[in-house]
């Protein structure tokens, strides 16, 4: 099994993960949010032990665990202090060949999801980012939330469960990642212990296909009550990691809103006042992801900085990036590379990335003089042929009957607009 | 560094460039931090790791929200904001376009003690940002629009942060209900009213008292040259003058007496707790054990509380505790919010049985190895990096005077006993001298269908255009 380690003597701590190729992009249609609930049972019995007993084990140990799943895989694991690592190991590796899968533990785990996915209705930006999403990738995968909705938590029974564990928890599926205080003899003992007990199984291929662009422009409103504020986001389909212009797209959206100096945050914020933050973001993943952009405005600004953003946007795509903002934006991103890379942990991240998202061979090696290559035709090239200004989601969260009209009318050519309640998921 | 080194570096300096070394403390095995301070005031702490080919340069001032006077809070935070404006040698918008073109990051932070600045920079780029901090600290100019335009970038932080964030406002309302005297009763954002009603003035005011050598502290961790920092720090600063930082009008809470319990609606499904005890200073010798028994209570899944709470009665989606760590005694400051139905009391009636058992008994010590353990961990975590170190470094100097402080608890908490922590418990934990917030949710709740897709419950409305 494919063994990282990086190792810092900085701290005495270790971090040891096991990395499945599996995520949530599996979960069946009307079962979504198994994949995490997969995750979350380990620590809640197994191995002879109780949920309560587990986590006296793991606090004894000076450990916090750790289970993060996303659309395309899981890392189980622990960060720890170095003197009982091979104690954790010896525990997650039990664990995660051995989990009980309580029904009764099952019961209170769905409930206490449900209590949190209520709860998370107070975060604007997540109301905002959730329903940018939804309307981005709509039926595909990736517009699936990790978490589940109430009425699909609902729905999972303990075979579900069992059945996930069995066809993703297994050696042909995963890899394993250490960082921190610990020589490469000493991980791969650890990693015995960690896979001691875990099944060989079968690798399982990749249930996603690609996404497709929504034509049109659509505004989504989250209508919610008593706000002072808005969180608006603008997206559509951004980047492929084997796209050739992945880096040159990069820099274009660093460009727009990636830096304090980057276009929107000098608009936004720093000639307007008008939001606390204002970037742009290409995101990453083993298939075509999101470019958004996300500001936030107050209420009665709102109009006024949606037209903004999307007159950025057009500008952005009509006229490219300057050359003296390419030069800047590229010593940036060249020179601050060093900060992914001044820790074990962000280090073993990059390694994470590289094999999760099936990154180009080298991507990271040779990211900085990729970047130092990139040309001006190149980035304004990746722009017209990636992003399409007349193809987006707006969405914000804010009250209707405040903004719900002027909102509209910000949107030249708008082909749809939805009001959604905050309470939708 | 040796006394001839630090003559070399003095010669032909005037009295305020003058540096002097103090001392030199443990930081780990490897690492030592080590304190130099110039004729003028101006401390500097160097903890010197060449591990990565970075370092991180803070500038920590002994000013924060507590500083201030009702009708002018948040000018500390406002300040913050201003730092990145003008100064007299750097035109607008030059500060971070010269920092971020070498790569470096760069931000702020205020709390209730302090303000301080901080920069990740590549290890090439010392000259830099001594040059840039050094001229902020000296030469700031302040005036229209800027000043109005950071208002309201403020007053948009504090919608973000405090007026459409649930948990935001009820911490607000807590210290506000728990202080009635002591500046920690008011937001280090400010009260949006005096937010808006600045002045150039009060920030040149402001600016003119505190932002002076000897109010400051420069921390930097990573790869530098000792003695090239020295010296470019003694060019760059040493002509600053130190300035009369005045007396704090210190104003110390008086004993309270009666519990306080406000209720308060919020745009919110879920009723919410937030309850303040009396706690110590960081600086208190009850502060580690008191931070212990908040881990047997709040730490983890098998702490007591969240046991309690979460998982057996299963009448909150989380809870936690946290011991203030300010400079003046602060709180020992709860939250728990509840699940779908269930009242904010029965969330205090739990707490309240959980925390009366810990007054009443002292603790297995199993359950005091695991704290101590897991504290460890937390102490640890973020050591790594350079960045991470130095705001340990710094926070630690300037709210208790110790800059190892942070990893010089450690001692303190592997001597904690059972009795420490029954003694916290009794003098902390009383109920006569806490603050309450009972937060009501406002919003009317949908049940969602027990079957069918996410589609089913959506009620959307489409509008064809």
């Amino acid at each position: 099994m494919k063994r990282i380690v990086e190792t810092s003597t900085a701290v005495p701590l270790v971090s040891m993960s096991l990395v499945f190729r599996s995520g949530s992009a599996l979960d069946p249609p009307g079962k979504e949010g198994l994949a995490r609930v997969t995750g979350r049972m380990l620590r809640r019995g197994g191995a002879g032990k109780t949920a309560q007993q587990i986590e006296e084990a793991i606090d004894t140990l000076g450990g916090e665990f750790s289970s993060e799943v996303n659309f395309g895989w899981t890392a189980v694991g622990a960060s720890v202090l170095s003197r009982n690592a091979e104690a954790m190991a010896e525990l997650i590796g039990a664990l995660v060949a051995e989990p009980s899968f309580d029904e009764i533990e099952l019961g209170k785990l769905q409930r206490e999801i449900e209590a949190e996915l209520i709860e998370s209705r107070d975060s604007d930006s997540v109301l905002a980012s959730r329903a940018l999403r939804r309307e981005v990738f709509g039926s595909h995968r990736y517009g699936r939330r990790v978490s589940g909705y109430i009425p699909t938590l609902r729905a999972l029974t303990p075979e579900d469960v069992r059945q996930y564990h069995r066809n993703v928890f297994c050696k042909k599926n995963a890899f394993l990642v250490f960082s921190g205080d610990l020589s490469d003899r000493r991980a791969r003992h650890l990693a015995e212990l960690l896979t001691l007990r875990l099944p060989e199984g079968a690798g399982i291929p990749d249930p996603v296909g690609e996404p497709e662009v929504r034509p049109g422009r659509h505004l989504v409103l989250v209508d919610k009550p008593e706000r002072t504020q808005t969180q608006m986001y603008l997206g559509t389909l951004g980047s492929h990691p084997r796209d050739d212009d992945l880096i040159p797209l990069q820099v274009a959206t660093s460009v727009l809103g990636g830096t304090f100096n980057a276009r929107m945050m000098q608009e936004v914020r720093v000639q307007r006042g008008w939001s606390y933050g204002a970037y742009a973001r290409l995101g990453l993943d083993r298939h075509r992801e999101l470019f958004s952009m996300w500001a936030a405005p107050a209420a009665g600004d709102a109009p006024g900085c949606l037209a903004l953003l999307l007159s950025l946007l057009v500008r952005w795509h009509q006229d490219g990036v300057e050359a003296k903002e390419l030069s800047f934006t590229k010593n940036y991103l060249r020179r601050s590379y060093v900060f992914d890379l001044d820790t074990a942990q962000k280090r073993a991240q990059q390694r994470i990335s590289a094999e999760v998202y099936d990154l180009p061979k080298g991507y990271h090696e040779t990211y900085t003089d990729h970047i130092k290559a990139v040309t001006r035709k190149q980035v304004n090239q990746a722009i017209q042929g990636r992003i399409n200004p007349n193809n987006l989601v707006i969405a914000v969260v804010g009250s209707h009957k405040e903004l719900g009209a002027a909102l509209e009318q910000a949107i030249p050519d708008l082909s749809s607009s939805k009001v959604v309640p905050y309470d939708l998921e | 560094m040796g006394a001839e080194a630090l003559e070399r570096l003095n010669r032909g300096k005037a009295p305020g460039a003058q540096v002097q070394w103090v001392e030199t403390l443990t930081w780990s095995k490897e690492h030592k931090v080590e304190r130099y301070r110039l004729g003028n005031g101006l401390t500097l702490l160097l903890l010197v790791d060449h591990g990565a080919p970075v370092f991180s340069y803070q500038t920590w001032f002994s000013v924060g929200s507590r500083h201030e006077r009702p009708g002018k809070t948040g000018l500390a935070h406002l300040f913050e904001h201003l730092m990145f404006n003008e100064s007299k040698h750097l035109p607008k918008g030059e500060f971070d376009r010269k920092l971020e073109e070498c790569g470096a990051e760069s931000n702020a932070a205020t709390w209730v003690d302090w303000t301080y600045y901080h920069e990740n920079v590549p290890s090439d780029r010392l000259k830099l940002v001594v040059d840039l901090e050094a001229e902020r600290m000296a030469h700031l100019v302040l005036r229209e629009p800027q000043v109005t335009s950071e208002k309201e970038v403020v007053s948009n932080e504090r919608r973000q942060r405090v007026e459409d964030d649930v948990d935001g406002s009820v911490a607000e309302l807590l210290y506000k209900t728990a202080f009635q005297r002591h500046g920690y009763g008011w937001p280090t954002i400010g009260w949006m009213e005096d937010i808006q009603n600045f002045s150039t003035k009060d920030c040149e005011d402001f600016y003119r008292t505190y932002y002076a050598p000897n109010n400051a502290t420069i921390v930097v961790v990573g790869d530098v040259d000792r003695e090239e920092l020295l010296s470019r720090v003694q060019r760059r600063y040493g002509a600053m003058e130190a300035a009369e930082i005045p007396v704090e009008d210190v104003r110390p809470e008086p004993p309270q007496t009666e519990e306080r319990v406000v209720e308060v609606e919020k745009p919110t499904e879920v009723e919410k707790i937030a309850v303040g005890y009396r706690g110590p200073a960081l600086g208190d010798a009850d502060h580690v054990p008191l931070s212990v028994l908040n881990e047997i209570l709040f730490g983890g899944r098998a702490s007591r509380v969240h046991r309690a709470m979460v998982q057996e009665a299963e009448a909150a989606v989380d809870c936690r505790g946290w011991v203030s760590t300010f400079r003046d005694p602060g709180l020992y400051d709860i939250t728990a919010t509840a699940r779908p139905g269930i009242r904010a009391e029965a969330l205090l009636a739990i707490l309240d049985r959980e925390l009366g058992k810990v007054v009443e008994a002292p603790v297995d010590r199993t359950e005091l190895e695991r704290a101590k353990a897991r504290m460890e961990l937390s102490a640890l975590h973020g050591m790594e990096s350079c960045d991470g170190r130095a705001e340990q470094i710094g926070f630690y100097e300037v709210v208790t005077g110790d800059p190892v402080g942070a990893l010089a608890r450690l001692t303190p908490l592997r001597r904690v006993t059972v009795t420490d922590l029954l003694r916290v418990a009794r003098r902390y934990l009383v109920k006569e001298a806490r603050s309450v917030i009972l937060v009501r949710a406002a919003l009317a709740r949908r049940e969602a269908p027990l079957e069918g897709s996410v589609e089913d419950v959506t009620g959307e409305r489409q509008i064809s255009l």
